[in-house]
């Protein structure tokens, strides 16, 4: 087995215990661990032999070009994913007191449910025309 | 004609960027208007001109096949581009004559939402419909998690990290293909399955992938879980598009990669079998009108995918049939569950009753989507049911067509429970102030005209869902166009 | 010329009929509840429409229609106006039209009823649509459309009775109308059209294919759920909550009706098939003598009546299964004199509730002489039920004895229905005796006046009816002989008030003896039969079975309520892990690929470093820790992009990972230092699984990568970087121009992730839930 193959094995491990446990944080981590194992796999698909820079002229054998645009759409990708995954997480600080989104709060409860319908006290909804709209979001 | 594919994606996503600085919402609302037209236009351009069972391909940036991206439209791609479009702007109607439409997010998300979804049908090649699949699913998170209430958090954590693992899993399945195919364009891998294992593996890590993208038991639980949590009109529009999404996705690349292989076909039919079952019954067990219809969602998934598993051609004519009229049925009832929601305060069953007196044209609507989506005679629903059991038995695919049947009696038996529950039943106590707004069934009432029309006059949706359907199955004229 | 040569009488008429229900509301509002005088006259309009299509269905010559609706799909609105269509949609447009009539005076004056009027002449129209229907599938969608409409009727009475009474009845005749579906499409594949008369016409291919028991089984099903047979009887004693005239009409006349229907229809299919005579004259007596066992102990009229429909009905399936020359003429005389007496009496019980206040026995006595009009219906209609020359009952049940004893095949069969069938009748004619006895006989109790004659005449007609027609039996002869030459092909035998002494008629002097004797032996019976409470209801077994089902449905919906990622995540790993395996399986010894190649020995310094590194992020329960180690992997595998040509990427991960470890570092400051603790199950079942998938995603990359050598798209990108796209570094020229269009969806991701965020990090703080 080669060196890169571990490294795939020991990145999507890591991220696969990561994720199955509580917290959002510790599940964006290893959302991050899992996509640096896929980042790899996909390096890693267009074969590991040739290994100079894909420059025109900078090499001999150089690398194959497609994985690594793959991979940096990729990385960027991941990155607005974790950012989202981390803002989830900040704003379930904020809601929760922690980042743990389990049982915080009994999955029948519908307090909050659909609080954009609600007008701002909380009253009983009669219909929308109440409603200021946009204020569920604007500062 | 099919150099303007790309903007079938790019310009509701370009668009997307104006509305969401653009501070006044009649503007945000006229724009959107003029995104959705254009995709729509575009699909009803590209089936008009595939009529002759042609394709119409691009090469993006003018390069060579099969070097460059390419986008291509057949019958199938034009008629799901015209739905989501169709889909896209009744739910901003909806949302917009509720007052939810307010924040920019709502129309930005929405518009990427469409632009995503169309580049994901439009495109022929693996890794770019992986990134479309993750704009989609950002613009989705975004939909989801309007108001960062407590119970969208919780819900959109599980949404977003049961896809995110989804998107992880079809881009090392995409890795896999390209690692022993050396292409990642659909026109290169038509076949490649059944000539290369290593493919096969890849491609089969992309359809468990899509396989959660579209909520197949047992990947399905995220589904029903999250949706009813979103805001109505999201709920409404995910329904119409995101999950089909997958659907056309799964169907292209089963289609494409697999070549319908009898291996792969029979272990779809069982998995859709159980997706079928699975879904309804947690319909049955729900007590939430939202909760009930996105039950019924995973349910109705399992229809689609039985028509891939069948894979004859009348076997995908029925289940493209089954797909367009069973958006604008579903489409239909989540947007009446939000008439109630929003009109009585709650679509919890055990709130509701007597609907059937105090909003008889509601009751109309959700009576007519209902009994589309359980299949009741003359509507669409029977149409594409009946189809969906012919191909079936015709393929001596007996089980799956029984199931089929008997799963349509259980959607009824769900509906039966709404309609018993909300709509007879004795009204709640306390009176509720405020008057019904018409307005907000005007979307819903277009939509429950569609399964009566697609009912009486199914020969003309037939043609269509015919030709997509030959379209899907005709994998040689597909990757000829795309990679000549 | 479709119009001059009748064709288009038939969808004419239906057409009317739904048109009609759809103005009806509006019609409501202007006239109220007189518009069933109105909808009465148009009934009567639309059966004398019938009568030349009649004349030539008689000279076996039927007006048939088709027009196109799925053509592409075989499916075509084909209408056919034959002998066996035109007795049916006699029944249904004639006692439409008495019923309509008997409506105008039962509903209150007060309100308008448009619902009522409408639903009721939408199911008329659909199920006259089912009697003319000349394809399958048009017959299935009217079969389903009475579903539907007596649903609606049944439930919009209101309380929470009805309700569940109308689900009962949707629910099962629904899932019959499935099993009809499933029949249909069954028939479809085998002969290759949905025409019946096609399809009819080849009852051999049918009879000769594999398909064929279970054709016969779903069909069974479909009629045994519509026609209410054991043990599907349960719906209808239910449906009773529906007002008086619904009742009379879907219940007794039509909807049920149709399974009756539906088996004079597909007699061809079944000859000579013994089976199915010994399953339709065993469930349909068992239903004939159980409802009758049934009937005689009931003391609410409608409740008798209704189980009165179910013995019946049982007895019609009977015949109709049978289906040889005499059965078939005996049922469609009993069809007729059925549905004459049925309406009649449903109609009085609706009269006795009005004017009495109630329809239970116990309470009511002596209405014969202060209704005498509402007693002389009664007695006919009650006569003609138990089998008494010369009314229309005493005729098609002695039709009904010749047919059962003359069943072919021979055996036990025609003796085990010629019993049953005397059974039966014999309580036919004690619950007969129970109504009127029980209603009108006994001394006046309440002072009450006859009805207005408006209300009673409706009934009188169809009580008069049952007289006239056994008289004149002749007059049905004709029409019930052409139904049997199409059925059967024979026409030889002849409907009679008298056939001479035959066994039949010996039958029937048997019934009568011991139908008199079990009324005078009533009171000692009642005692008995009064105490013993049925062991089995299908109402509740129905109502049991749909509370488990939900409950089933509760259960598997408990996989979608929790609210922790873990067990959605551990699904789509499992199903990634057993897909990945099963593929592998399948597929692994044909990778069709070139041999391994190994990766040089400088690799592993990276993956010595990172793997104490992932352990860490792993392990670790301080925040800050985790991310200095996450930041660690992230700088080992810049490492390991350097060494494999691809400084671009290096650089980026540096950059994005030190972005990303400056946004958790943010996000810490809203929450503890710590991470909760992991419970050791869930560090198990997580080890495990990760285990899994680590090993599954090395084994997976070593077999699959490497072992090509460079793709055409490589070198051709490596070629045409500098020609075509004018740059250097191939890897920018691929982003920028080759594929441009993911980067461009990478952007909107970056995008809608900032928006996204953005609106999440700023939602207003007082929206905290409680």
């Amino acid at each position: 087995m080669s060196a890169i193959a571990v490294v795939v094995g020991v990145l999507a491990a890591g991220g696969t215990y990561l994720i199955l446990q509580r917290g959002v944080v510790r599940i964006a981590l290893g959302f991050v661990l899992l996509g640096h194992a896929v980042n790899v796999v996909l390096l890693a698909s267009g074969g590991l032999q040739e290994r100079g820079v894909p420059i025109v002229g900078a090499s001999s054998d150089p690398a194959d070009p497609l994985p690594q645009a793959f991979v940096l759409t990729a990385i960027v990708i991941a990155f607005g994913m974790t950012a989202f995954l981390l803002a989830l997480a900040f704003r379930a600080g904020e809601l929760f007191g922690l980042d743990d989104t389990e049982g915080a709060i009994p999955p029948d409860e519908r307090v909050d449910r659909d609080l954009d319908e609600a007008e701002p006290d909380g009253n009983v909804r009669g219909g929308s025309e109440t409603q200021v709209p946009g204020s569920e979001e604007d500062p | 004609m099919s150099r303007f594919l790309p903007l079938a994606a790019a310009t509701p996503l370009l668009l997307a960027a104006a509305v969401a600085v653009v501070p006044a919402v009649v503007v945000r609302r006229v724009v959107a208007a003029a995104a959705i037209a254009t995709c729509g236009g575009i699909g009803v351009a590209a089936v008009g001109s595939t009529g002759d069972g042609g394709v119409l391909a691009t090469q993006l940036g003018g390069f060579p096949p099969p070097f460059a991206i390419a986008m291509a439209a057949d019958t199938f791609a034009g008629l799901m581009l015209v739905v989501f479009a169709l889909v896209t702007g009744l739910c901003l109607a909806f949302a917009g004559l509720r007052g939810h439409d307010g924040s920019p997010r709502a129309h930005a998300g929405a518009l990427a939402l469409l632009g995503a979804a169309a580049g994901a049908t439009l495109t022929a090649d693996l890794f770019n419909l992986f990134v479309w699949i993750e704009v989609l699913l950002l613009s989705s998170y975004v939909l989801i998690t309007i108001g960062g209430t407590a119970r969208r958090v919780r819900a959109g954590t599980i949404y977003v990290a049961t896809n995110l693992l989804g998107s992880s899993v079809f881009l090392a399945g995409v890795a896999l293909v390209y690692a022993t195919a050396g292409s990642v364009n659909l026109g290169v891998l038509r076949g490649a399955a059944a000539g290369s294992g290593g493919v096969a593996i890849g491609a089969t890590l992309v359809v468990v992938a899509l396989a959660v993208k579209s909520a197949l038991v047992p990947v399905h639980a995220w589904l029903p879980r999250s949706y009813p949590d979103a805001p109505t009109w999201v709920t409404a529009l995910f329904s119409g598009t995101l999950t089909k999404v997958g659907i056309v996705a799964l169907f292209r690349v089963v289609t494409v990669v697999f070549d319908g292989a009898a291996g792969v076909r029979e272990a779809i039919l069982i998995v859709a079998g159980v997706t079928m079952v699975v879904g309804v019954l947690g319909a049955v067990g729900q007590t939430s009108m939202r909760a009930i219809l996105s039950f019924h969602m995973v349910s109705q998934v399992g229809y689609l995918v039985m028509a891939l598993g069948i894979g004859t051609i009348a076997g995908l004519g029925a289940g493209v049939f089954f797909l367009v009229q069973y958006i604008a049925v579903k489409t239909a009832l989540f947007l009446v569950a939000g008439a109630v929601e929003s009109q009585e305060g709650s679509d919890d069953l055990e709130e509701l009753g007597g609907l059937v007196h105090k909003r008889p044209a509601l009751a109309a609507v959700f009576l007519i989507s209902a009994f589309a989506l359980a299949g009741v005679p003359p509507l669409s629903g029977f149409v594409a049911k009946v189809a969906l059991v012919r191909a079936a038995f015709d393929g001596a695919a007996y089980g799956i067509g029984a199931t089929a049947v008997a799963v349509s009696f259980l959607t009824l038996l769900s509906m039966v429970k709404i309609w018993n529950a909300a709509f007879w039943g004795s009204m709640p106590e306390e009176p509720i102030p405020g008057e019904p707004r018409a307005g907000l069934l005007v979307p819903a009432g277009v939509l429950a005209a569609v399964p009566i029309v697609l009912g009486l006059f199914a020969e003309s949706l037939w043609v269509v869902a015919d030709r997509a359907a030959r379209s899907l199955a005709d994998v040689v004229v597909y990757a000829s166009a795309v990679a000549p | 010329m479709p119009v001059a040569d009748g064709r288009i009488v038939p969808s004419l008429l239906v057409l009317s009929l739904f048109v009609a229900a759809a103005c009806v509301p509006f019609a409501a509002r202007r006239v109220g509840r007189e518009l069933g005088y109105w909808l009465a006259g148009l009934f009567v309009l639309a059966a004398l429409a019938l009568v030349p299509a009649g004349a030539r269905a008689l000279d076996r010559d039927p007006v048939t229609s088709s027009i196109d609706w799925v053509p592409s799909l075989g499916f075509s609105v084909g209408l056919r106006l034959d002998a066996l269509s035109v007795l049916f949609s006699a029944l249904v447009l004639v006692l439409g039209a008495v019923i309509f009539a008997y409506t105008a005076r039962y509903l209150s004056p007060s309100s308008r009823h448009g619902r009522l009027y409408a639903q009721l002449t939408f199911f008329a129209a659909s199920m006259l649509g089912l009697v003319v229907a000349g394809d399958a599938v048009v017959l299935l969608v009217f079969w389903e459309l009475t579903s539907v409409a007596s649903f609606l009727l049944i439930g919009g009475s209101g309380g929470p009775e009805a309700s569940r009474a109308a689900r009962r009845a949707l629910l099962v005749t629904s899932g019959g109308g499935l099993a009809l579906l499933a029949a249909v499409v069954l028939l479809v594949v085998v002969v290759g059209s949905a025409d019946l008369a096609t399809i009819v016409a080849h009852a051999d291919r049918v009879r000769a294919s594999p398909a064929f028991p279970a054709i016969a089984i779903l069909l069974l099903l479909a009629v045994a759920t519509k026609s209410a047979l054991f043990p599907f009887h349960f719906w209808l004693p239910g449906a009773m909550v529906a007002p008086t005239p619904v009742s009379a009409y879907l219940h007794s006349a039509t909807m049920v009706k149709a399974g009756i229907y539906l088996l004079l229809r597909t007699v061809p299919l079944f000859e000579g098939v013994h089976a199915w005579d010994v399953a339709l004259v065993l469930v349909g007596l068992t239903t004939a003598v159980f409802g009758a066992s049934t009937a005689i102990r009931q003391y609410d009229l409608k409740a008798l009546l209704a189980y009165s429909t179910v013995s019946q009905l049982g007895l019609l399936a009977a015949l109709a299964g049978v289906g040889t020359q005499k059965a078939v003429l005996a049922t469609s005389a009993h069809v007729v004199a059925h549905a004459l007496y049925k309406a009649t009496l449903f109609m009085v019980v609706g009269i006795v509730e009005r004017e009495a206040g109630s329809r239970d026995i116990r309470e009511l006595s002596g209405l014969r002489r202060v209704m005498p009009l509402a007693a002389v219906a009664t007695g006919l209609a009650g006569l003609s039920m138990a089998g008494i020359p010369p009314l229309a009952g005493f005729v098609s049940k002695e039709e009904a004895f010749a047919a059962f004893i003359d069943i072919p095949g021979g055996g036990w069969l025609p003796l085990v229905a010629g019993v049953m069938a005397v059974g039966a009748s014999a309580l036919t004619f004690a619950y007969g005796w129970r109504i009127f006895e029980g209603a009108f006989g006994g001394p006046v109790v309440q002072r009450l006046y006859e009805p207005d004659r408006s209300f009673l005449a409706p009934a009188l007609l169809t009580s008069a009816a049952g007289l006239v027609l056994g008289l004149a039996i002749g007059v049905l002869d004709p029409l019930a002989r052409a139904v049997t030459v199409e059925a059967v092909g024979a026409r030889d035998y002849h409907l009679a008030l008298w056939h001479g002494l035959t066994p039949a008629l010996g039958m029937s002097a048997t019934t009568i003896v011991l139908g008199a004797a079990l009324v005078l032996a009533r009171h000692r019976l009642e005692g008995r039969l009064g105490r013993r409470r049925p062991r089995v209801d299908g109402a509740s077994i129905f109502e049991a079975a749909y509370a488990r089902a939900v409950r089933a449905g509760a259960w598997i919906g408990r996989s979608a309520a929790t609210n922790a990622p873990g067990p959605y995540l551990g699904a789509v790993l499992a199903a990634t892990l057993g897909a990945a395996m099963l593929a592998g399986w399948w597929w692994g010894d044909d990778l069709g690929l070139g041999p391994r190649v190994g990766g040089p020995a400088r690799d592993w310094p990276v993956a010595l470093l990172l793997a104490p590194a992932v352990a860490v992020v792993v392990a670790a329960r301080d925040r800050i820790a985790a991310v200095a180690a996450l930041g660690l992997v992230g700088f080992a595998l810049a490492l390991l992009y350097a060494l494999i040509g691809a400084p671009d990427l290096a650089i980026t991960q540096v950059l994005v990972e030190t972005l990303t470890v400056a946004l958790v570092v943010l996000v810490f400051r809203r929450l503890p230092r710590r991470f909760s603790v992991v419970r050791p199950a869930r560090a198990v079942v997580a080890g495990a699984i990760a285990a899994g998938v680590g090993v599954l995603a090395a084994v997976g990359t070593d077999a699959l990568t490497g072992r090509r050598g460079p793709s055409e798209v490589a070198r051709y990108y490596l070629r045409a970087a500098q020609p075509e796209a004018g740059g250097r570094n191939v890897v920018n020229t691929i982003l920028v121009d080759f594929r441009a269009l993911d980067t461009m969806g990478e952007i909107a991701v970056l995008a809608l992730a900032g928006l996204g965020a953005i609106g999440l990090v700023t939602a207003v703080r007082s929206r905290r839930a409680p």
